[in-house]
């Protein structure tokens, strides 16, 4: 047997194991950060007897859902039903796999990441679908339908905002386009109405305030997920959070540099210390992006369903298109 | 209250405009009452409505009386006016056996919740209501709760949960014991009290 | 004793495609004729024939159209409600409100209560305007006892009542937003609430259901805990209105989930019997306290706010308006507030002559109001109560259609509903 083969069956496996075991504390970080940080802005103190400052309390949240009735409803699809909350969960786990961390610390550093990325993530929307359709019951039909209409809406502005960075940065490959930013300054500066468009379109694809139609827990209930339980619910919860996480890593590796440290620090080490440099700076912007959406959700009401769609087809999609079109010209014309 | 100078002017126009109300007319600090049958309730608070002297566009509230078995109805009409400084109180009179009235909601579309409540308490029936059903009660509910005669155990016993819920203790909870014959676990329980007794 | 229920499987192959696809998607499972009568079965109700013209109009669909729930339990109907919303895909066609889910028959219960036990009946209705359910009646059977409340009582009266009518709209900034999926408002609201609430338990001994006015009179005197706390509060409460106005008056996404939403004019709120602050917010300046003043409303200085809107944007700013206002009396009433007694001399059991007297109040709700009996006995002949919140909820079948699903919730919340009202 090829060695190389093996040896990269082996990688691969190792990988995506050690992303699947990070999503979970991630998601416990993620969802404690939401309970303390909104618990702040409503002047209240938040969790605070589990663990020193409360901090286990999205643990044990999280280990109280394992311990839940799981209820299927009797005229549920079952097939799809329990294969749903997979879909979701794993789109976002994969999708993990190409975060660019630090410098070697990618699980799968892709040629064609940045692609590949929002492939897999957009295999959440047939999860929800899925789930809206299995669960027999009208709030969950109308919430998947929601939730496709919103995410197909909302890929193509932020597709088309990439697109951009991808044409000034001549890669797909995350680990290329960090480099091209230590080189060029961060993407920030050359692309700001991309920024603004991929982070408004991307709250909507992880379906955060305020554009969180697809849960919409006054009109819908819970959107498709009115019918699960237990650990079941449990992975859509997990997968949102995940998901939130990815996109601000996503975020600022594509716009902030990724692991690279701002101005007054050495913006790149050498070696082991280099990584941990490196993943020390990546989730210290993550968290604040992750930070400014929570914020978001104490702050904002939710807009309308045909005030979102709007919004992506009049709003951000023209302005991606002129975004990319002038981002061409000028590559062109002054040959970057 | 200031009122009952004031509440003369809305007497005399009022007297002015319908010299038959002078026989049901009455008033309080701030209130004006006339009293009318059944039938003449849209045609009077048309009028009362609509002319500009009198205005009171607002049907503060509608209400059903029961004056007991033997008596009647009364559909009480509280009405406001801006330009009168009191409540004018129309008392329209209904047959309690044949219990109809014409409905209002021509007049106010917010009648309608009231009439539905007096038709779900009182079994009032509204003629011309395009929607009089139980507001409050369910939808098989049989009979009128705020009606004078209206007593728990017979209506308990004739509402479709009758013998259904398993209740307790049933043999003392039983709703057939207005009737003349004990109930068979009654007279048990009385029998058995009156051994322990002597 | 059990039956066999087959349960219907929607992978179930001897359905055409067309019924498993009607069945998963909830419709009911034969195709239902355009303009056909659907019944109830298709929102989980036994089925039975339609009883009125209306009945059967709401439940009749179109192609294209489906019968959803909301309520009773459901995040948001402000208690146990249950609207059956007709819907082509998110867009409303037809609203019909089942109500009673909450009814305990008060009415019924108060005729069987002295005049003085009425006044703890009364205070469960609109659980967030308790002291103005005991205005009305006590109002009402002083009228009918022919004894007036000593005026330190009328100014404790009108103190608590407009301290309740600013928490209570507190609350309905914080619903209005919660139903749109806003989540701080309601904690601002509750902080202020919570600080009125601890006031009044202070003076009335309870935190919720008061049970604090008597007839001739209410039971306390104000103390010293009560005048602390009132104090503090007056201190920053402005600041705190400002707070939890903030985060709504100037946000784009909540003016464009508001502005033109649920529009009512002042002819449509007028014909409904909308009262209260939503017929002001449509322009039409009834406030009883102007228009029929009772209490001491005639000796404080205030002015009927409208709004020119009639939409939700307009019923919030409203609801703003009038705690400024509230505000605003309280500083009057704590100026003039005379000395003396707080309760009238008053029998245990009181008999009025027989008679009938009517009273209205301004709750935060609207026009409530009592109308007693009384037959000579110890307990009333007839006691009514009319709700504003039971009879606002009429407009909501009339602003709907042709609105989505989501504004739904919103524009009810806008009218500020509370179910322990509107159900007796």
């Amino acid at each position: 047997m090829n060695i190389d083969l093996l040896i990269g069956v082996l990688r691969f496996l190792l990988a995506t194991t050690l992303i699947l075991l990070l999503t979970v504390p991630t998601a416990f970080v993620v969802i404690q950060m939401e309970l303390k940080i909104i618990a702040g802005a409503q002047l209240r103190y938040g969790p605070n007897r589990i663990g020193p400052w409360g901090m286990f309390q999205s643990t044990i949240h999280g280990f109280k859902v394992l311990a839940k009735e799981d209820h299927i409803p009797d005229q549920a699809d079952r097939a799809t039903f329990t294969l749903a909350p997979w879909m979701v969960y794993m789109a976002a786990a994969m999708s993990m796999l190409v975060i660019p961390f630090a410098p070697g610390a990618i699980a799968v550093d892709f040629n064609i990441g940045i692609v590949y990325f929002f492939a897999v993530l957009g295999l959440s929307v047939v999860g929800l679908l899925v789930a809206g359709w299995a669960s027999y019951n009208k709030y969950s039909l109308l919430g998947g339908l929601r939730s496709a209409a919103q995410m197909v809406s909302y890929e193509i502005p932020l597709t088309l905002s990439v697109v951009g960075v991808v044409v000034l940065a001549g890669t797909l490959n995350f680990r290329e386009l960090i480099e091209w930013q230590r080189v060029h300054g961060w993407m920030l500066i050359w692309q700001p109405v991309a920024l603004v468009i991929f982070y408004v379109a991307s709250l909507a694809e992880i379906n955060r305030t305020p554009f969180d139609m697809v849960e919409a827990d006054s009109e819908l209930v819970a959107g498709p997920f009115t019918e699960y339980s237990g650990m079941r619910f449990g992975f859509f919860f997990f997968a949102e959070y995940v998901a939130l996480f990815i996109m601000s890593g996503i975020l600022i590796s594509l716009f902030f540099g990724g692991w690279l440290a701002p101005w007054p620090f050495p913006d790149q080490l050498d070696g082991f210390i280099g990584t941990i440099y490196g993943v020390l700076w990546f989730f210290i912007k993550t968290y604040i992006f992750i930070a400014v959406a929570v914020l978001l959700r104490a702050t904002l009401v939710r807009v309308r369903v045909d005030q979102l769609m709007g919004m992506a087809w009049k709003v951000l999609l023209p302005l991606a298109m002129v975004n990319l079109l002038v981002t061409a010209a000028a590559v062109l014309v002054f040959k970057l | 209250m200031t009122a009952p100078a004031k509440a003369g002017a809305l007497v005399r126009l009022l007297l002015d405009r319908f010299p038959d109300l002078a026989a049901g007319l009455w008033t309080d600090e701030d209130t004006v009452e006339v009293t009318i049958e059944g039938e003449r309730n849209v045609a009077l608070l048309q009028v009362l409505r609509d002319d500009p002297e009198l205005n009171f566009f607002f049907l503060a509230d509608a209400a059903a009386v029961d004056y007991g078995p033997t008596e009647r109805f009364e559909v009480v009409y509280h009405l406001y006016s801006d330009r009168h400084p009191a409540w004018l109180r129309v008392r329209a009179r209904v047959n309690r056996a044949d219990p109809h009235i014409p409905t209002l909601t021509d007049l106010w579309e917010g009648a309608m919740f009231h009439e539905r409540e007096m038709f779900d308490m009182m079994g009032i029936v509204f003629d011309g209501n395009r929607d009089l059903r139980r507001i409050y009660m369910s939808p098989d509910y049989r009979s009128f709760p705020q009606r004078k005669d209206f007593l728990l155990p017979d209506d308990a016993a004739d509402s479709s949960a009758a013998g259904v819920r398993p209740l307790e203790r049933p043999e003392t909870w039983d709703l057939t014991r207005l009737s003349d014959e004990l109930a068979p676990g009654v007279v048990a329980h009385a029998e058995a009290e009156a051994e322990a007794k002597p | 004793m059990t039956s066999e229920v087959k349960i219907p499987d929607p992978l179930d192959l001897d359905l055409d495609e067309e019924a498993r696809l009607r069945r998963v998607a909830g419709l009911p499972a034969a195709k239902t004729p355009a303009g056909e009568y659907a019944g109830f079965e298709s929102v989980g109700l036994p089925e039975r024939p339609p009883q009125t013209e209306r009945e059967r109009e709401v439940y009749t669909l179109e192609e294209g159209e489906m019968l959803v729930n909301m309520g009773p339990q459901h995040p948001s109907t402000h208690g146990v409600m249950r609207l059956v919303v007709k819907v082509r895909g998110e867009v409303v066609t037809d609203v019909d409100p089942v109500l009673g889910y909450l009814h305990r028959g008060i009415e019924k219960l108060c005729e069987e209560a002295t005049y003085t036990t009425v006044l703890t009946y009364v205070d469960p209705m609109d659980y967030l305007s308790t002291m103005h359910n005991e205005h009305a009646p006590a109002i009402a059977f002083e009228k009918l006892f022919g004894v007036t409340a000593p005026p330190r009582a009328e100014y404790i009266r009108a103190l608590v009542v407009e301290l309740n009518r600013v928490f209570s709209h507190s609350l309905m900034m914080g619903f209005l937003a919660l139903d749109m999926g806003g989540i701080t408002p309601i904690l601002y609201g509750f902080i202020n609430r919570d600080e009125i609430v601890d006031m009044l338990s202070a003076i009335s001994g309870q935190r919720m259901l008061f049970n604090f006015f008597r007839v001739g009179g209410v039971n306390w005197d104000t103390n010293d805990e009560f005048l602390s706390r009132l104090g503090t509060w007056r201190d920053h409460v402005l600041k705190n209105v400002e707070m939890s106005e903030r985060v709504l008056t100037d946000n784009e996404v909540f003016r464009s989930r508001t502005i033109g939403m649920g529009t009512l004019s002042g002819r449509d709120a007028i014909a409904l019997g909308v009262s209260g602050p939503n017929l002001r917010a449509s322009g039409v300046p009834f406030d009883v306290r102007k228009a029929h003043p009772y209490s001491i409303y005639p000796e404080l200085e205030f002015e009927v706010i409208t709004q020119s809107g009639g939409d939700s944007n307009a019923r919030y700013l409203q609801r703003i308006a009038e705690i400024n206002q509230s505000i605003h009396l309280i500083d009057q009433i704590v100026d003039k507030m005379p000395h003396g007694a707080v309760q009238a001399q008053v029998p245990g059991i009181i008999r009025p002559k027989p008679g009938r007297a009517y009273a209205a109040i301004e709750s935060p709700r609207g026009l409530y109001s009592v109308y007693a009996i009384s037959d000579g006995g110890p307990n009333p002949y007839r006691f009514r109560m009319r709700d504003p919140s039971f009879i606002s909820l009429q407009a909501i079948p009339k602003l709907m259609p042709g609105r989505l699903i989501a504004d739904t919730m919103a524009v009810m919340a806008s009218f500020d509903p509370v179910m322990g009202g509107v159900d007796k």
